[in-house]
């Protein structure tokens, strides 16, 4: 054992979830049922499984965007019901969706400058924090464009900046690369791989794809709101 | 970006349903604004008649509704002018006539003594002031002789007979300058009313209070009602009336503005359901949601409430210059009038934008985002 292997072992996993089940009321329809999952600080964990498993569900409610019916979601060891919600949300994690939900009448520059104002960023600088995290994901040229006017795989890019605007330790990503084509897919795995190596973030990512799977540190698949065993 | 360019931005983003909803907005403010003006505008016109001649008390028949239908013998002045605390008095008979081919009814023709307190409340603009023998003569208001286009000299056929303008006169009231004033006698001739006057004016000598001095003359004179002037404007029938109408109206204008701004603002809320739960997602609180709606509905309050204010004003200018109103409305557009308007037209925004804005804040994030 590594002298980093142990000092591993010693620390709380970064995002922990314990025993989660979530049950919807109207329908009785239980998403998830019992699942424990650990993401480590600076890992990438791909999740995978079919389709109404339960993988959007649990990246719910490990991103605080949902409250479990039973069961713990931990944050660097503290349960995320005594934490500050909107803080944690705004602050320690970063969300990449696949429909990129982006603001149609603002620009590239401005929609990554949103989650800077519950982050308590200072406004004087936050077109300058906004206008480099840009130029990291590939846009410089394209900051003052409106989302309408982005290609598919730009306006992923500005939703991975703007998922960086608080500097987070995690980032979300549910199917960021479901909406692109396989270059454009392609693109959004290297860019994602740099900012991880980069930035030291951990990534936790669904996907449906094996080749966006293969490439993570570790895969979790699903199916009926149960992790599979290995 | 700060909060207001946010705002400005959001509002700029949507021309379309910024537009229509200022556009809303300025109309019920504007309607606010406007049949308030003129409701009041109508209470200080029919005042200044009064004011601007120092006129303390009106005595016209007791209990009678309308000042068109009292009905005094004229040689009562004697008996009032003798009343200690009177300074002096002035009879005037009063009726209404109309000039169809100019579209004109219900124009004030008044009687007036020549060289009395009432007629000296006149400006002169033009030609000469009435004489006690004058003859077939009359002094048409500047708004009634450009509603007529006479000038000095021209002849006016009034109720099938022909006068001649001799003077063109301007006035603090607005009924006066749209009305016309000829020699007592030749009123009563003309109305077959020999002898008879409408009411009274009175002004009271410096020491003496209206109000008692009103109470002096009604014991001394049976019959008759002795009104100071405010009281008098206040209770007339026809101003009541006006008042009435325009509050009712201010009130539908109100209630349909309302509807119609927090049905705009719950629709422009449920249409952005998405994005407010975007903006929870990402950390924003429910109170900074709620900042950000209620900051923008404040925008829209702003432009509406100023297009509203231009609408008026555009209206009453309108409305002055109408020949179908000349000479009848003047809306008094004071700058407490148009502070009501602007108060009520933000308040109404900010109220009508809360409601929808906490609502949405209150989505949980997950169930607003899958709206997009």
């Amino acid at each position: 054992m590594t002298e980093h292997d142990s000092n591993r072992q010693a620390e709380p996993p970064l995002l922990q979830g314990e025993a989660l089940v979530k049950t919807y009321p109207d329908g009785d329809v239980k998403a998830l049922r019992g699942v424990s999952l650990a993401v480590n600080a600076r890992e990438f964990v791909a999740i995978t499984g079919p389709s109404g498993c339960g993988k959007s569900t649990l990246l719910h409610l490990l991103g605080g965007l949902d409250r479990p019916t039973s069961g713990t979601v931990r944050y660097k060891g503290t349960p995320l019901s005594q934490l500050d919600l909107d803080r944690y949300r705004a602050c320690e994690v970063g969300f990449v969706f696949q429909a990129f939900h982006l603001i149609p009448t603002l620009t590239a520059l401005e929609n990554v400058q949103i989650p800077m104002f519950p982050g308590g960023r200072p406004r004087a600088q936050r077109p300058r924090v906004a206008r480099r995290l840009l130029e990291e994901v590939g846009l410089p040229h394209r900051i003052g464009h409106g989302p309408r006017s982005l290609s598919i795989g730009e306006r992923q890019r500005v939703a991975i900046a703007r998922a960086l605007a608080n500097e987070p330790a995690l980032l979300l990503a549910d199917e960021p690369t479901g909406n692109l084509d396989s270059l454009a897919q392609q693109e959004i795995l290297d860019l994602l791989a740099r900012l991880r190596s980069e930035r030291s973030i951990s990534l936790l990512m669904i996907t449906h794809s094996p080749e966006v799977a293969a490439a993570a540190d570790r895969v979790v698949r699903m199916k009926d709101g149960r992790i599979l065993s290995p | 970006m700060g909060y207001v360019r946010l705002i400005v931005r959001n509002l700029r983003g949507r021309p379309a349903r910024t537009t229509l909803t200022v556009l809303g907005l300025a109309v019920a403010v504007s309607a606010v604004m406007l049949l308030t003006g003129i409701s009041w505008g109508f209470e200080r016109s029919f005042l200044a008649i009064y004011q601007s001649r120092g006129i303390d008390l009106i005595v016209v028949r007791a209990g009678i509704s309308d000042q068109l239908s009292s009905n005094l013998d004229q040689n009562l002045e004697q008996v009032i002018r003798e009343i200690p605390g009177v300074a002096s008095v002035a009879p005037s008979l009063m009726d209404a006539v109309s000039f169809e081919e100019a579209n004109l009814v219900s124009v004030l023709a008044n009687g007036w003594e020549p060289g009395g307190l009432l007629i000296d409340g006149l400006r002169l603009l033009d030609g000469r002031p009435l004489d006690a023998s004058d003859d077939r003569q009359v002094l048409l208001g500047r708004v009634l002789a450009l509603n007529l286009d006479k000038a000095v000299g021209d002849a006016v056929d009034i109720a099938g007979e022909s006068f001649r303008v001799v003077g063109i006169y301007e006035s603090e009231s607005l009924f006066e300058s749209g009305g016309l004033v000829m020699p007592l006698p030749e009123l009563q001739r003309m109305m077959g009313r020999e002898g008879q006057v409408t009411g009274f004016v009175i002004v009271a000598d410096g020491a003496a209070d209206p109000r008692a001095l009103g109470v002096e003359v009604e014991r001394q004179v049976p019959g008759v009602a002795a009104i100071p002037a405010r009281d008098y404007v206040k209770g007339n029938l026809q101003l009541r009336l006006a008042r009435a109408m325009a509050s009712a109206t201010t009130i539908v204008a109100l209630v349909l503005g309302s509807i119609g701004l927090l049905n705009t603002m719950a629709m422009a809320v449920t249409e952005r359901t998405g994005e407010i739960g975007l903006l929870r997602a990402l950390g924003w609180r429910r109170s900074r949601i709620i900042l950000l709606l209620m900051g923008e509905a404040g925008g829209l309050g702003v432009l509406g409430v100023i297009g509203g204010t231009l609408l008026a004003i555009s209206g009453a200018r309108a409305l002055v210059l109408s020949p179908t109103s000349r000479g009848f409305i003047e809306p008094n557009l004071s700058p407490m009038i148009l502070g009501i308007g602007v108060a009520l037209g933000i308040g109404l925004t900010l109220l009508g934008g809360l409601y929808p804005a906490i609502r949405a804040a209150r989505l949980e994030p997950t169930e607003a985002l899958r709206h997009d």
